[in-house]
């Protein structure tokens, strides 16, 4: 997953020129933090609605007026990505920066802007519901061929596999969440417990006494 | 008197031996009936007409159920939710799914004409079917098919969906439609088949507060699920005020089902379909239309469906089950058939989380109520 796949390319700018009124004017109506300050054509700074408001709170040693330009208020120091970085580079740099968004540069001029919005729909995209499908969570060991015999399995019972999600954990261990195309989960886990996965949910139902 | 819909014919709704939504849960349930001495009046429908399938589902769809049905080879059935392992293929599947549909159209219109107020169709409820895809037994929607045919004449509908799956394919047919309540209780998808029916899916457009999901915890016992029930489902009906209630009532949140993780007795059916008859008569002007859904232990599914049906008819429930009925489905089985109507008081050991668990599903219901709340008021 690309950042051009999650990035919003329409990209509402403003001038540095612009009054921070009516900066805040266009995030009001368009509901959005962030403003890239673009000047002839060129990237000049990104001004959000946390610099808005702490740039005229009555708390700041000398508060700006509405009337100041967005230009005396903006970061010059921008931190940008590529449209073809891979997302998990720009959830780094705003994770390590503590930054909300990355306007996105095109040989040098504006083609979109990522924010951490956009990164939470990549998280829903990885995670979520894209079709019909029931869920599977395994703990498998953290070696070669696992997850081949896994999906060996799935497969011989001419059962699709929709998401597979993957993630470290401690022991050793690779814990592994599929989604399944089919209403038949529980058959299908105790198929994988009785070839000897460890399948973490669907549990066992209690006995009927 | 209530009416019972059901042709032989239904019984070609059958995706093979192994396969869990088998048709021998009707004979089951026709023979307990008759040796209890109540077998219902069955009225014979008609199956579904093409046209009428279309009015719900898609042309390159039905196409590809028809060929397969003819046995012609389809490249992309996979595509379309056919031919998978949930949903295999077998000839006359077209037909056998038109039948289930027609059984429903004529519930309603047997309800709309005023022939009848309560009828119960004896199958189908294939609340997974999409416009364009077969999923989780599913084929045609005889539910989406039955309610558009009831909209379009001009009535409000409350679709109430009981099976333990989210009704997926329903809401997301219904799911801009101001005519078309739907409240699903399930198993939460966050675990379960199909993985939807989330509590902030509300609705789009002109349907928006009318789409309801309670999403309930693995192993929710009766009094929760009651409880949640009570909370939510009197209060719609009586703001939205439906002309005819829809009834999806699968019985697999049964705590035998083998494919799903509810805790419920046949003691929670009877007063979950008790709750829905007086709610038929309060805030639906006494219509109801109910068809059979999910529900896949042999030892479960015709005691409550039982219940239904004599329940439905107001006939006495028995205590005890004919023994001749018992042992003649137990050897056909070979399968140790409960003698008793209802399951003993303690069923299964204590859930551990039970506390927990209701905790939950009282904050989801909770949530739910002020998710709906500003579009209802």
């Amino acid at each position: 997953m690309l950042v051009q796949d999650v990035m919003t390319k329409r990209v509402v700018t403003v001038s540095p020129a612009a009054t921070l009124q009516e900066a805040y004017e266009i995030m009001q109506s368009g509901h959005i933090r962030h403003l890239p300050v673009v000047e002839e054509d060129r990237l000049a700074g990104v001004i959000t609605d946390r610099d808005l408001r702490l740039a005229t709170s009555l708390l700041a040693p000398a508060p700006f007026a509405p009337q100041a330009r967005v230009g005396d208020v903006m970061n010059r120091t921008v931190l940008t990505s590529d449209a073809l970085d891979p997302v998990e580079d720009a959830a780094r740099t705003m994770r390590e920066h503590k930054i909300g968004c990355l306007p996105v540069l095109e040989e040098g001029r504006l083609a979109g802007i990522v924010t951490g919005i956009d990164l939470l729909d990549a998280l829903l995209k990885l995670t979520g519901v894209t079709a019909p499908s029931g869920r599977l969570e395994l703990r498998l060991p953290d070696r070669p061929g696992e997850l081949a015999r896994l999906t060996g399995l799935v497969s011989e019972r001419n059962v699709n596999i929709h998401s597979l999600l993957t993630y470290p954990e401690e022991r050793e261990c690779v814990r592994t969440v599929l989604r399944v195309n089919t209403i038949e989960t529980r058959p299908l886990a105790s198929a994988l417990r009785e070839a000897g996965f460890d399948v973490v949910w669907p549990p066992d139902k209690p006995c009927p006494a | 008197m209530p009416r019972v819909i059901y042709s032989q014919a239904y019984k070609a709704y059958d995706f093979g031996e192994d396969h869990p939504f088998s048709p021998a849960r009707h004979d089951m349930l026709l023979d307990l009936l008759s040796e209890l001495g109540h077998s219902p009046v069955l009225t014979e429908p008609q199956p579904a007409t093409r046209e009428e399938i279309l009015t719900v589902h898609e042309e390159p769809y039905v196409q590809r159920v028809e060929s397969l049905s003819r046995g012609e080879p389809v490249a992309d059935a996979q595509n379309f939710g056919l031919c998978t392992a949930d949903n295999p293929c077998f000839p006359g599947m077209d037909l056998a799914a038109r039948w289930l549909v027609g059984g429903a159209l004529e519930g309603a219109r047997m309800i709309t004409e005023g022939e009848e107020q309560k009828v119960l169709q004896l199958g189908g409820g294939l609340h997974h079917a999409q416009p364009g895809r077969a999923s989780g037994f599913c084929i045609y929607s005889d539910l989406g098919v039955t309610i558009r045919r009831l909209t379009s004449q001009g009535f409000y509908v409350a679709y109430l969906d009981i099976d333990v799956h989210h009704g997926d394919g329903v809401q997301k047919i219904f799911y801009a439609d101001e005519k078309v309540l739907t409240i699903s209780f399930h198993e939460s998808g966050r675990y379960l088949f199909p993985g939807t029916g989330d509590v902030h899916e509300l609705g789009s457009g002109a349907g928006r507060g009318l789409k309801l999901n309670v999403p309930l915890e693995p192993y929710t016992e009766g009094a929760s699920y009651l409880e949640t029930f009570d909370q939510l489902v009197p209060n719609a009906l009586e703001w939205f005020k439906p002309q005819i209630l829809v009834v999806q009532a699968g019985a697999d949140a049964h705590f035998e089902d083998p494919l799903a993780d509810l805790m419920l007795t046949t003691r929670t059916y009877e007063a979950l379909y008790r709750r829905i008859l007086d709610y038929a008569d309060r805030f639906a002007a006494g219509k109801v239309l109910f068809t059979l859904g999910g529900g896949y232990s042999p030892r479960a599914v015709p005691r409550v469906w039982a219940i239904l049906t004599l329940l439905l008819h107001g006939w006495p429930l028995p205590e005890k089950l004919p023994p001749s009925w018992v042992d003649r489905w137990s050897a056909r089985l070979s399968l140790n058939l409960p003698d008793l109507l209802h399951d003993p008081e303690a069923s299964f050991d204590p859930i551990p989380r039970a506390e927990e668990i209701s905790r939950r599903n009282r904050q989801v219901c909770d949530r739910l109520l002020e998710a709906t709340s500003r579009y209802w008021f």
